[in-house]
């Protein structure tokens, strides 16, 4: 059993498509690390030039906001990670 | 007290159980504000005066512009180039001119919220940029009164409503700034997010029904869906926060 990553619409352009992709990792951020080597072009998408999580990427774990420090929360097998796209328009 | 022509003219929303005659009297005497006469902005004020709102301060500093008009039902052609706030005056006027309509075209910053909301008993959120969502959401904090978040891009919409105090607040779950863009809009997504936001704000004065907090909805329009996260109280959340507490 692994964890999955529901991607937003956005990202799926770079997944073929698909909508979840089933990833390996003890925490949310080795889990975007999984998922960027299955999907490298995902990488500038999901994470900043530095290495940290985009802003514009909300990260959602079991139905609950990630938010603050995303990347060390623990996962387990089973779990599902959702990205989000920030909107900022009115 | 309720004329015999407003018991008239609200007399479908006034058999709400819920509402009744006690709640419509709510929505008379209360002044919300809204930031932001825009996409969001249009469908909040155009549902919160057909609800018999008695007072709404519509802030915003734009004039409007051609490519406003698939979105911003508030204004029309003949409107270009006029100020929003004066086109939705006249607008509101039309549609119901019991409804005081405070407008007032400045841009919303720092050193004027305090006494752009004072005397309002709620802060809409119709804003197309998150920095001024920030500055919306502190001061709401500050003076403890309730924030109804919303925000639109392409199909996709969201809102929550912050009541201060009790619930995790915007900062609680935003982490970052957005570049700023020419968002992609259709005007069918602004109006379902504003209509959910004008009715949190009707069930807020009502004092009805169970309110979005702690809870971010997220509409996708492609997809058709609605969808919730539970959002928790960030205790070092720079607004709401033990931080904000030592500063």
């Amino acid at each position: 059993m692994a964890i999955q990553i529901n991607l937003h619409k956005t990202h799926r352009r770079y997944t073929g498509g698909k909508g979840s992709v089933d990833v390996e990792g003890k925490t949310v951020g080795e889990c975007l690390k999984d998922l960027i080597r299955k999907y490298p072009p995902l990488g500038k998408e999901v994470f900043d030039k530095n290495g940290k999580l985009s802003g514009i990427v909300e990260v959602y774990l079991n139905g609950a906001t990630a938010y603050p420090d995303e990347l060390a929360k623990p996962v387990k097998d089973g779990d599902k990670i959702q990205l989000v796209y920030f909107l900022a328009g009115g | 007290m309720l004329t015999a022509n407003e018991r008239h003219r609200y007399d479908r929303q006034i058999i709400i159980n819920e509402i009744g005659e006690e709640g419509q009297e709510k929505l008379k005497q209360a002044k919300v504000f809204v930031a932001g006469a825009g996409g969001l902005g249009s469908p909040i004020c155009l549902y919160l005066a057909a609800a018999g709102v008695g007072t709404i301060r519509l802030i915003d500093k734009d004039t409007v512009d051609l490519s406003n008009l698939n979105r911003q039902i508030l204004h029309g052609t003949a409107d270009i180039g006029h100020l929003k706030v004066d086109s939705a005056k006249d607008k509101l006027a039309l549609l119901n001119d019991a409804v005081k309509i405070e407008a007032i075209s400045v841009t919303i910053s720092e050193d004027n919220i305090n006494s752009l909301i004072k005397g309002c008993d709620l802060i809409v959120d119709a804003m197309d940029n998150l920095p001024t969502r920030y500055i919306l959401n502190k001061a709401a904090i500050e003076k403890g009164i309730p924030f109804f978040h919303g925000a639109v891009r392409g199909l996709e919409g969201r809102a929550m409503t912050i009541i201060p105090g009790k619930t995790p607040c915007l900062k609680c779950m935003y982490h970052g700034d957005v570049p700023k863009e020419k968002f992609p809009v259709i005007g069918v997504t602004p109006a379902v997010i504003g209509s959910i936001q004008a009715t949190e704000v009707i069930k807020y004065l009502v004092g009805m029904g169970d309110l979005l907090t702690g809870r971010l909805l997220i509409y996708d329009g492609m997809s058709m869906e609605f969808r919730e996260f539970k959002v928790s109280k960030n205790p070092q959340c720079e607004h709401c926060g033990e931080k904000r507490k030592r500063s």
